[in-house]
């Protein structure tokens, strides 16, 4: 629920460039700021123009609209930000502290999971001559370290300083569905702040990146520690970024002295229940309900889901969250009192994305005869308020009641454009599709299959739809002539964006 | 419950004087009616006659808590009038007497009082019958009363009147008109009933519950609800008020019959071809047949058009032209004008043909429900063992969380009971469920969980609350499992814990009196 109330750190306004010491060995921490000696121009402002996707009339360009964060230099031609600093980006550019001039930017890399991004200038011989900052590890609990960035309340360059409050596994806002380890630090993070080093005598040690809202909570800020960046940065070496992985079950402590006997473990505090398995998921035909997981790569998992990883106490999924698709995963677990141990291959569980905001893509839709259908996600579920109960069950219970397995692309006929022709479907607009001419709707690009089909009664084109009373009849000549006029009066230029084949 | 009428009640229990005195109520003024209203509906009146029908009924009320079963919640009142029937018997609203502890009759002007009970109530209907408890005193307190009659003519465009009593019992008269009449629920959710539609302005007075609404003199309606923003009342109307008394005079009260069906209308022209209709042709498309109800007895099935019923044709929009009001819901043909135990006979079309279906109308008990529509005036069932409380899921539980609906676990249950098929076809006759865990050594660990379904406990099933309380007598090797339909799908708990929670439960902080209720 606390989610909620993360707000991207992330300002709509613009700054201007500044320095602050790219410092490196001084461990005393009160340290002036020179800014003329160019060590801090390689923390860098990011000025970025977006088009809003609209998922209203998703044959639309989308809504101008612009922010601005900060970047930092980690390699030649290579800065580090946000994810959510330049997403739906159309313009990016770049300013440096001590020198006024632009310097347009695109995209290399983009992680929207761990809300990462590596952008570029597109002429990199200005920060040739810059130093790159370079990382530090996990900062000890109750450390100082300053935040520098370029956040609201001016335009120049700005420091704030804190200390480490918190380590520990925590939702990343802008997909509002994907966690990671973070470190959270008192010193102020604000809206421009985003995409900022966090630094520690004089090394990163963490991306400054969300924080709550000042009504819900005071001096609370967050940063993307080292291993979730090196993670990323390891990640899209080979040219592309693959995604986390995930092991895909939800785990239910063991305290209970029946659950104990039951599950049949011992009182060493070691193993935690297997309360769900995602079918679709890395381990969906390897654990089932009710198995005990005793230790990953050897190492043991507590009986609450803890692990002991690099001397602190985690969530057991960081042993995960450090690999790669691919990569192997040690499972030791029992069941029914047998101790079986397996490596498992970890890969991605797609389901989920749907659950969060997406970016940096277009909506997909198609119309046929002013009917709008367009595939299930957050985006869409937000944009249009649809609260029809068939609807809202499917997108609120999608994972838990795995029902991806049966619709693996859901899809709601949004609107209809009403015509003559359809005048009577216009109230089950925010209905979901099951079936069109007989044929099960399980993605987007069934609907085009399924349009193209007869049904039994051959002139007419059937939909049916989820917990609606009746079928929805279109007569199919008069649909496909009322087509081209209804495409025609509503503005829309193409019938379908499916999405890139 | 609509907060006009909630708004009443509170000015209602502000003003709480006795009557004192003899009565001289106003003449109730019919103004001059519109043309629909016929000249026979307005005799002279007689003051005196007018009022010896209408008592205050004062009810203290207590119900149950749902999330916490074994608990009441804090008393309180209601007043509002009674409308005095023929045999010493008094008409009102179910909602005035929902959960009533203790009822009273007033005379409005002597303020004499006599206690009543309940003699037969609706709540789909949301009417009561109540009656004196004390046959001792009962002669002497309706002496000066005379029962009043009921009237069902009416139609739209008539002028009625809205009675209350002032402080002193004097008659307050104000008019009102019909302009619509329709079929809407009326405090519960399951069956739609014939409303009229009234405008005109009804004051803010003492004991404003109930209103009785009157056409020369004789009962027309009782007020349901008042929408004091538009100045529109919604009337619970004699011809419902006639079948409920007619059903009750005969001894055994049956309740208004139903069809169970859902249906489409089929004003879709192209869904008319699609059906095969006429462009024409009468009828609506049944979507849904009601197991066990009056439709699917008579044969309908899911699929036919249903042109007609008992020979009054049904049109495109599902309504029948009614003689008295005009175009209405084919519901009222089967609620308002039939009984149970009825002859109906149901058209369809079905593969083109046309099918007659005959069968005897029934109705669906409130128990039948897989969730109750409604609980009035008894505790809801319960088990609880070690900490788990297992409840059968209601819509007055699932009411209970109001509009903030708490997120995931009631949500989802609330769909259950919006979607029963399902839930019946695996068998269940109710929907058990968790509904809280309270903190015990028995339930350590689990403590934050609630709302997920029961469908196993030591290897039963779980149809019903019955099922629970049995299955709890045997654990296995000293232990309980309980297996859940979501997360975390089985919890284990120890036997010998769970005894001596019990025995805590039942004299420990969480005063718990009993550990179930199965009835």
């Amino acid at each position: 629920m606390k989610t909620r109330f993360l707000m991207p750190a992330f300002a709509l306004l613009c700054g201007v460039p500044f320095f602050a010491h790219a410092a490196e060995e001084q461990p005393s921490a009160n340290q002036a700021i020179d800014l003329t000696t160019g060590e801090w121009e390689s923390v860098v402002n990011i000025d970025c123009s977006v088009l809003v996707p609209d998922y209203r009339e998703p044959w639309n360009a989308g809504q101008p609209s612009g922010g601005s964060g900060t970047g930092f230099l980690i390699g030649k031609n290579r800065f580090l930000t946000n994810a959510h600093v330049v997403s739906n980006a159309t313009k990016l550019v770049i300013r440096t502290t001590n020198d006024p001039q632009p310097h347009p930017a695109r995209i290399v890399f983009v992680a929207h999971d761990c809300d990462l991004a590596i952008i570029e200038a597109e002429n990199g011989t200005h920060f040739e001559k810059l130093k790159p900052l370079t990382f530090g590890g996990i900062p000890k609990l109750n450390t100082e370290l300053i935040a520098v960035g370029y956040p609201i309340g001016g335009d120049r360059i700005s420091v704030t300083r804190g200390v480490v409050s918190r380590i520990d596994f925590r939702p990343f806002s802008h997909t509002q569905v994907d966690s990671h380890l973070a470190i959270q630090v008192d010193a102020a993070i604000n809206p421009g702040n985003s995409g900022g080093p966090v630094l520690q005598n004089g090394k990163v040690v963490g991306v400054a990146f969300q924080g709550f809202n000042g009504r819900v909570a005071q001096n609370v800020g967050y940063i993307i520690p080292v291993p979730v960046i090196q993670r990323f940065l390891k990640d899209v070496s080979d040219g592309h970024y693959d995604h986390y992985v995930d092991i895909a079950i939800t785990d239910f402590p063991i305290e209970n002295s029946a659950q104990k006997k039951a599950l049949k473990v011992g009182d060493d505090g070691i193993g935690v229940m297997v309360a769900d398995v995602e079918p679709a998921g890395s381990v969906g035909n390897i654990l089932k309900r009710g198995d005990v997981l005793l230790a990953m790569d050897g190492n043991p998992v507590l009986n609450n889901g803890l692990i002991r990883f690099e001397g602190e106490l985690m969530d057991m999924n960081e042993v995960v969250e450090r690999k790669f698709a691919g990569d192997k995963l040690k499972l030791a677990y029992q069941r029914d009192g047998k101790k079986e141990e397996v490596d498992v291959e970890l890969k991605r569980f797609d389901p989920y994305v749907k659950l969060g905001s997406q970016y940096n893509q277009r909506p997909r839709f198609l119309v046929y005869a002013g009917l709008v259908f367009q595939p299930m996600d957050r985006d869409l579920m937000d944009a249009h308020q649809i609260h029809d109960p068939a609807a809202s069950y499917l997108f609120d219970n999608y994972l838990t009641d795995k029902l991806y397995v049966e619709r693996p692309e859901p899809v709601i006929l949004t609107s209809v454009l009403t015509d003559e022709v359809n005048t009577h479907l216009a109230i089950y607009a925010h209905s979901v599709v099951d079936e069109i001419n007989g044929m099960k709707i399980k993605s987007l690009k069934d609907v085009k299959e399924a349009l193209s089909k007869k049904d039994v009664k051959e002139s007419f084109v059937v939909i049916k739809l989820l917990e609606k009373g009746r079928p929805l009849a279109l007569k199919r000549d008069l649909a496909e002539t009322a087509h081209p006029h209804i495409m025609q009066t509503y503005n829309i230029t193409e019938d379908a964006y499916l999405g890139d084949e | 419950m609509k907060i006009s009428l909630l708004s009443l009640i509170t000015l209602a229990c502000l003003s709480s004087l006795h009557a004192q005195g003899p009565l001289h109520p106003p003449e109730p003024r019919q103004k001059p009616t519109g043309t629909m209203a016929r000249p026979q509906s307005l005799p002279p009146q007689q003051p005196i006659i007018n009022t010896s029908s209408l008592l205050k009924v004062n009810v203290t009320y207590q119900s149950y808590n749902l999330q916490i079963p074994w608990q009441k919640e804090t008393s309180s009142g209601r007043r509002g009038l009674g409308v005095v029937l023929p045999n010493n018997r008094v008409l009102v609203t179910a909602q005035m007497v929902a959960d009533a502890t203790y009822i009273e009759l007033e005379l409005p002007d002597s303020g004499q009082k006599i206690t009543a009970k309940v003699q037969a109530v609706d709540y789909e209907a949301n009417l009561a019958v109540l009656a004196p408890n004390s046959p001792a005193k009962e002669k002497a307190f309706f002496s000066t009363l005379k029962g009043m009659e009921v009237d069902t003519t009416a139609r739209i465009g008539d002028a009625l009147s809205v009675w209350q009593t002032g402080r002193v019992g004097e008659l307050i008269v104000t008019p009102m008109r019909i302009s619509k009449v329709m079929t809407q629920g009326y405090v519960v959710e399951n069956a739609a009933f014939l409303v009229y539609e009234a405008t005109g302005i009804i004051r803010s007075e003492a004991n404003s519950f109930t209103l009785p609404i009157v056409k020369g003199g004789k009962l027309a309606a009782l007020l349901l609800r008042y929408d004091s923003k538009n100045q529109v009342a919604t009337l619970l109307p004699a011809p419902i008020i006639d079948h409920f008394l007619k059903d009750v005079a005969d001894g055994k009260y049956e309740g208004f019959p139903s069809l169970g069906v859902e249906f489409q209308i089929t004003l879709d022209e192209q869904f008319r071809e699609y059906l095969g209709l006429k462009s024409d042709a009468p009828g609506v498309f049944i979507n849904n047949v009601m197991k066990g109800g009056s439709a699917d007895k008579a044969g309908v099935k899911k699929g036919d058009i249903m042109i007609s019923i008992n020979g009054s044709s049904i049109d495109s929009r599902g309504d029948y032209q009614d003689p008295q009001f005009g175009a209405l819901s084919v519901s009222h043909i089967v609620r308002g004008r039939s009984f149970v135990g009825d002859d109906v006979e149901i058209r369809v079309i079905r593969e083109d043909k046309e099918v007659i279906l005959k069968s005897q109308l029934t109705r669906k008990n409130v128990e039948d429900y897989l969730v109750l529509p409604y609980l009035f005036d008894k505790g809801p069932k319960y088990v609880l063992s070690g900490g788990l409380l297992f409840q059968e899921l209601t819509r007055a539980y699932l009411n209970s969380f109001g509009n903030e609906q708490q997120g995931g676990p009631i949500l989802r249950l609330q769909r259950i009971a919006n979607t029963p098929d399902e839930f019946e076809k695996e068998g269940r006759k109710k929907i058990v469920f968790l509904s809280a865990i309270l903190p015990t050594s028995s339930t350590q660990g689990y403590e934050r969980m609630n709302g997920q379904v029961v469908d196993e406990v030591n290897g039963k099933k779980i149809t019903e609350i019955a099922d629970v309380a049995a299955a709890m007598k045997e654990p296995k090797e000293g232990l309980h499992i309980v297996k859940l339909r979501e997360f975390p799908y089985i919890l284990h708990l120890d036997a010998l814990k769970v005894e001596k929670d019990n025995l805590q439960l039942l004299n420990g902080m969480f005063r718990v009196s009993e550990l179930t209720r199965l009835e």
